[in-house]
């Protein structure tokens, strides 16, 4: 009797731990190549998004030279966040397929896994380590410092070290635009943003959403309200996460009841709860960091446009000339209009209701923008 | 005279005690009050109106009722002056129920704090409540599979983990079968199912309670998350449920500011509100309700009256991991239709606190969840009206629910007595 209790017991907490660490480690725990077989031409069973690493377009290289190796720390949200993690890992998939690298993502369940994810990939010897977030950048520092030999680029935050590049976007120009649009789409001359955490990649945002407001207020003499962020006192709507999709939709319901018709929500997948309750109502939301119409089309006719931070130009570039010999350690790759690092995406199903005169006004901006003709900021 | 004050303090010793409890409560009365008044009157311009909208946002045809319109500092004045004389009356006469003076001393200040944030400006009040109700609901539910367990005398940690199965569940059957129904009916099902296996570790096995539970939550965690990243993600078309429509209870649904807030939700609401009233009932005016508090309280005795105490333990458990399985299917279906990792963030937990406080009673327990879900609502209003109304940061405003819930066990609730049995596994002699 009592020897059954443990055998059954000690099953059950075997197999949860193993299922909590295939859960929170590799995506594809039986393809996650071992460091001891990792330099075997053979291995490499990469995950089912790649391409089968003998279709690599690199026919001159040796099938014994080792790859440029790529591992990825995603931050919390997830790898198919719809957002800003997928974006990231998709510049990897694009350079696995286009430059024939090695790449691995490992996601971070949460904050204390990050530097643990790190030291994975330093123990795998990867050549490349990319950190996507701000909140990774402690623990990006301290591993570079830690081993100045290995190289690191770090998604929204600046260099830290001689061995890390920074990857910076000024999101602020496309959201300047967004405001705009925002004010001009408005019937009810309310709208909102909020945010997951008052951090300054979430707040860059909310800033140049303002900004956008308050110049198409000065422009058309109009009076459209912003609820959910104020740039003089720096702060605003924030739900204090970037998991709980539930937040997202109460949230947006919340703003909807205060009178706003269209919200940008800068908190990764709790925007998609957002998403839902507008579809619900027939209301405007607008995506960030890719184009979430493409990403999320189960809510089609509730994305108004998405603000696009192009991370996977970034990380591909990155890639690209870190393998060319060319890594950019201490310095900083900075995404803008002008070089189609930040943007709007199309406005799909809201193509024939956004007026022509506001699409027009909106090209002048980007323009006025990248001729330095408005200041953003 | 020493000896006069030596006998008087010894015939009325517990007196004097009870009296200097009584002078506190009165103290801390009035102290409110003259927090009402120092912070917010002499903050508040006279001419300043708070406004409070009391009708949906939505396009829905209900009566339409105008916004409540307050002089901001006249109203101020009333609320303190309405504590200031409850605080004077406890310190004279003293409350007989004074907890319940303490609560309405407590609401009156959250009412002052509103008015005094909303001066000048405006909210929907009604916006608040149905945020209320909305982040109360997955708490109510597993509040309520805490009661269900712990009644029969098992103590139910692993309901966070149950929610989890749930959600995941709901949103994979709903996927499927393209009925979202079904889906509500999976997650209840999954969540039965790990009631049984805790059932089985405690009742069968003898396993401590609170590591069973903890072991399914780990469990659950890792097996959701493995599921998601293995066959949700590179799938979409398991993971995309859609929502439950609301329903709109005719002639209900149409009572200012209770219908919209009460009325016109999804089946998961309805569910809770069901499972609230019918769990109360059962447990207090049936014959099976009557077994499972005799087996929480006393086990031995109810077995020796014929009850079989494993089966009632055996079912209350089940029972309860299938309402938190529906609490679960909430997440999903009930508000985005789609799962993803480790969404529940704690509601589970935070929903045990919510049974404590409702002293291990169905309504007790739901209305718990309602002063949590409104402390969530009120907080994100807050939120929302910024700082030029309400000078405090928004990281300190994210803990109110926490705060609330702390003060909430440690202070107003002080020691509540579960049931007897609770957490003691029964073994036959």
């Amino acid at each position: 009797m009592k020897q059954r209790i443990f055998i059954i017991l000690t099953l059950l907490l075997f197999g949860a731990m193993v299922l909590a660490a295939c859960g929170g480690g590799q995506a594809e725990p039986t393809e996650a190549p071992a460091p001891t077989k990792a330099p075997e031409p053979t291995q490499a069973p990469e995950p089912t998004q790649a391409p089968e690493p003998t279709k690599a377009p690199e026919p001159t290289k040796a099938p014994e030279e080792k790859k440029f190796s790529v591992g990825m720390v995603s931050d919390i949200g997830g790898i198919d966040d719809k957002s800003f993690n997928q974006t990231a890992w998709k510049g990897v998939q694009d350079a696995i397929e286009k430059l024939g690298i090695d790449g691995t993502f490992l996601e971070s369940q949460q904050q204390t896994d990050y530097e643990k994810n790190i030291n994975e990939f330093l123990a795998q010897g990867k050549d490349l380590i990319i950190t996507v977030g701000f909140l990774l950048s402690d623990a990006t520092t301290k591993a570079a410092e830690a081993n100045p030999d290995a190289h690191f680029a770090i998604v929204d935050f600046p260099s830290t070290a001689p061995n890390v590049q920074g990857m910076l976007f000024n999101v602020t120009e496309a959201t300047f635009l967004a405001g705009y649009l925002a004010a001009g789409m408005s019937e009810t001359g309310v709208v909102c943003t909020y945010g997951g955490i008052n951090i300054p990649p979430v707040v860059d945002f909310m800033v140049g959403f303002q900004n956008g407001v308050e110049y198409y207020n000065e422009q058309k003499g109009a009076d459209v309200q912003l609820l959910g962020w104020d740039n003089e006192t720096q702060d605003g709507l924030f739900t204090g996460n970037f998991e709980s999709t539930d937040d997202g939709r109460r949230f947006a319901e919340n703003l909807f009841d205060e009178g706003c018709d269209v919200i940008l929500p800068v908190a990764g997948p709790v925007g998609l709860g957002s998403a839902a309750a507008a579809q619900e109502r027939g209301l405007m939301i607008i995506g960030v960091d890719t184009d979430q119409y493409v990403s999320a089309p189960e809510f089609a006719d509730a994305w108004l446009t998405s603000v696009l931070k192009n991370m996977d130009v970034a990380v591909f570039d990155t890639i690209k000339s870190a393998m060319e010999g060319n890594f950019k350690g201490g310095d900083n790759y900075i995404g803008t209009l002008a070089n189609n690092g930040v943007g709007l995406a199309p406005f799909h199903e809201f193509e024939d209701k956004v007026p022509d005169d506001l699409k027009a006004e909106l090209e002048q901006i980007k323009q006025d923008i990248i001729d330095g003709k408005i200041q953003v900021k | 005279m020493t000896a006069i004050t030596a006998t008087s303090s010894t015939i009325s010793l517990a007196e004097q005690k009870e009296r200097r409890r009584a002078m506190i409560y009165g103290l801390f009365f009035l102290g409110v009050a003259a927090a009402i008044f120092f912070l917010f009157v002499l903050n508040t311009n006279a001419e300043l109106v708070s406004t409070f909208k009391l009708n949906p946002a939505t396009k829905q045809k209900i009566v339409e009722i105008p916004p409540l319109k307050l002089p901001s500092r006249t109203t101020l004045i009333i609320l303190g002056l309405l504590v200031a004389a409850l605080g004077v009356y406890q310190m004279v006469r003293r409350f007989e129920r004074v907890n319940l003076a303490l609560g309405v001393v407590l609401l009156f200040f959250v009412a002052a704090f509103l008015v005094w944030a909303t001066r000048g400006k405006s909210i929907s009040l009604l916006g608040i409540f149905t945020f209320t109700v909305a982040a109360a609901t997955p708490i109510g539910f597993a509040a309520l599979s805490g009661v269900m367990c712990e009644r029969s005398g098992v103590i139910n940690i692993a309901i966070e983990g149950q929610m989890l199965a749930g959600a995941m569940l709901a949103v994979v059957g709903s996927s499927l079968t393209g009925n979202k129904y079904i889906g509500l009916a999976a997650a209840m099902l999954v969540g039965g199912v790990l009631g049984l296996v805790l059932a089985v570790l405690a009742i069968r096995f003898l396993v401590d309670q609170i590591i069973a539970g903890v072991a399914i939550n780990i469990f659950s965690i890792g097996i959701t998350s493995f599921i998601s990243q293995r066959y949700l993600q590179p799938i979409p078309e398991l993971n995309s449920g859609g929502v439950l429509p609301k329903i709109a209870i005719p002639g209900l649904s149409q009572i200012p500011l209770i219908g919209p807030v009460f009325f016109n939700q999804n089946m998961v609401v309805y569910l809770l509100f069901a499972s609230v009233i019918l769990i109360h009932f059962m447990l207090w005016y049936t014959r099976w309700g009557l077994r499972t508090r005799a087996v929480g309280e006393h086990p031995r005795a109810a077995d020796t009256l014929g009850i079989n105490v494993f089966k009632v333990r055996y079912i209350n458990v089940i029972i309860g991991g299938m309402v938190a399985g529906v609490g679960g299917s909430y997440f999903t279906i009930g508000s985005v239709g789609r799962f993803d990792e480790l969404l529940t963030a704690g509601k589970g937990f935070i929903g045990l606190a919510a049974m404590i406080f409702g002293r291990w009673t169905p309504l007790g327990a739901y209305a718990a969840s309602l002063i949590f879900g409104f402390s969530d609502a009120l907080q994100a209003k807050l939120q929302v009206l910024g700082q030029a109304q309400v000078p405090i940061p928004s990281e300190f405003l994210l803990i109110t629910p926490y705060v609330v819930t702390m003060i909430v066990l440690a202070g107003v609730v002080g020691r509540t007595i579960p049931p007897a049995a609770d957490g003691q596994p029964y073994v036959k002699e």
